[in-house]
């Protein structure tokens, strides 16, 4: 039981890792696009620079912040495994003292 | 066991596969949206905890059979661990999505009042003894189950609150949808698996504490 705790932690920590290796980053084209179905949705004309720019800006605040929003992420998935854990070892360690208590009554010649 | 064993380290790897590799990234939450696949399934696997509460303490005011209670004990002890998860890893969620660790809004608080009634629960057993200790945990179990409906209906009694509707995890993106059911049968098997120990420990406590009162008994006889 303690072993498949620690190694799901590892695997999550795992996954954490390969997961957040890779940030949001868009592709030129996913901007170009994304620039070209804006300006075809404006009623108005758009200026076409100025929509670069503004969508530029908006990706760049989006991964700015993805460190803090990963740091949630992490906290909150290293909370959850530390209760899991915490309890496995609380149930093992009472194992481990009824084991002992039993143990006890035996080398008394208590029949169990 | 073993089966159950496997299958559940199996599903919860799958599980965090799921969360970290396959679902899509929501719009708004971006990454931190990630933590409703757990948090969402360890509060509904409180409700299966608490509703096998109350299911055998029931049973045992019926029967008076010293097992169900064993086991009414167990599942409430498992729901407290689960609704400690859901319970802290809110927090972590509403800090960032509303600015706050904190708000005393209806499902908030009634899950809080929730947890409390099952701490109490635990206090109550460790202050008596014997046949009291089973009877009186056994009603105070059925009782703390009525705020379980409270709390998952909470937000349509009490509107205005931060928690989405109800309906809202059902409505989610398919990845989305399919990492959560996975993650949900996850921590299902997970309580069924540690309610399944937990219940061998108690009730090899149980034998211990009888065969050492018998022993006891006719030493000082």
């Amino acid at each position: 039981m303690k072993i498949a705790v620690l190694v799901s932690c590892l695997v999550v920590l795992g996954l954490f890792i390969f997961a957040t290796q890779v940030p949001i980053t868009l592709t030129e084209d996913e901007v170009a696009k994304a620039i070209g179905e804006a300006g075809a949705e404006a009623e108005l004309p758009v200026d076409e620079d100025i929509l670069a720019q503004a969508v530029q800006l908006s990706v760049a605040k989006l991964e700015k912040a993805q460190s803090t929003r990963l740091k949630y992420l992490a906290s909150a998935y290293f909370v959850i495994w530390l209760v899991f854990i915490l309890y496995i070892f609380h149930l093992d360690r009472q194992q481990q003292e009824l084991d002992k208590r039993l143990a006890q009554l035996e080398n008394e010649n208590v029949p169990l | 066991m073993k089966i159950i064993g496997i299958l559940t380290a199996i599903l919860i790897f799958i599980s965090l596969y799921l969360i970290f590799g396959y679902a899509h990234i929501e719009g708004t939450m971006l990454e931190v949206q990630k933590i409703f696949y757990y948090h969402v399934s360890a509060a509904l696997t409180v409700f299966v905890a608490f509703g096998v509460n109350c299911v055998f303490s029931i049973k045992y005011l019926i029967q008076r059979k010293r097992n169900d209670d064993l086991l009414a004990v167990a599942a409430a002890e498992l729901g407290l661990v689960f609704c400690t998860i859901a319970l802290l890893s809110g927090p972590i969620w509403a800090r960032y999505a509303w600015n706050t660790w904190w708000n005393w809004e209806a499902r908030l608080t009634s899950t809080l009042v929730l947890w409390l009634m099952y701490v109490g629960y635990f206090i109550l057993r460790s202050a008596l003894e014997g046949d009291k200790r089973r009877l009186y945990s056994a009603v105070l179990g059925i009782i703390a189950y009525l705020d379980v409906p409270i709390v998952y209906y909470a937000v349509d009694i009490w509107h205005g609150g931060l928690h989405p509707d109800r309906g809202t995890k059902w409505n989610l993106e398919t990845t989305m949808r399919q990492t959560w059911m996975v993650a949900l049968l996850a921590l299902i098997m997970l309580f069924t698996l540690l309610l399944i120990v937990r219940y061998r420990m108690k009730k090899a406590e149980s034998r211990y504490e009888i065969v050492r009162q018998k022993y006891l008994g006719e030493v000082s006889q």
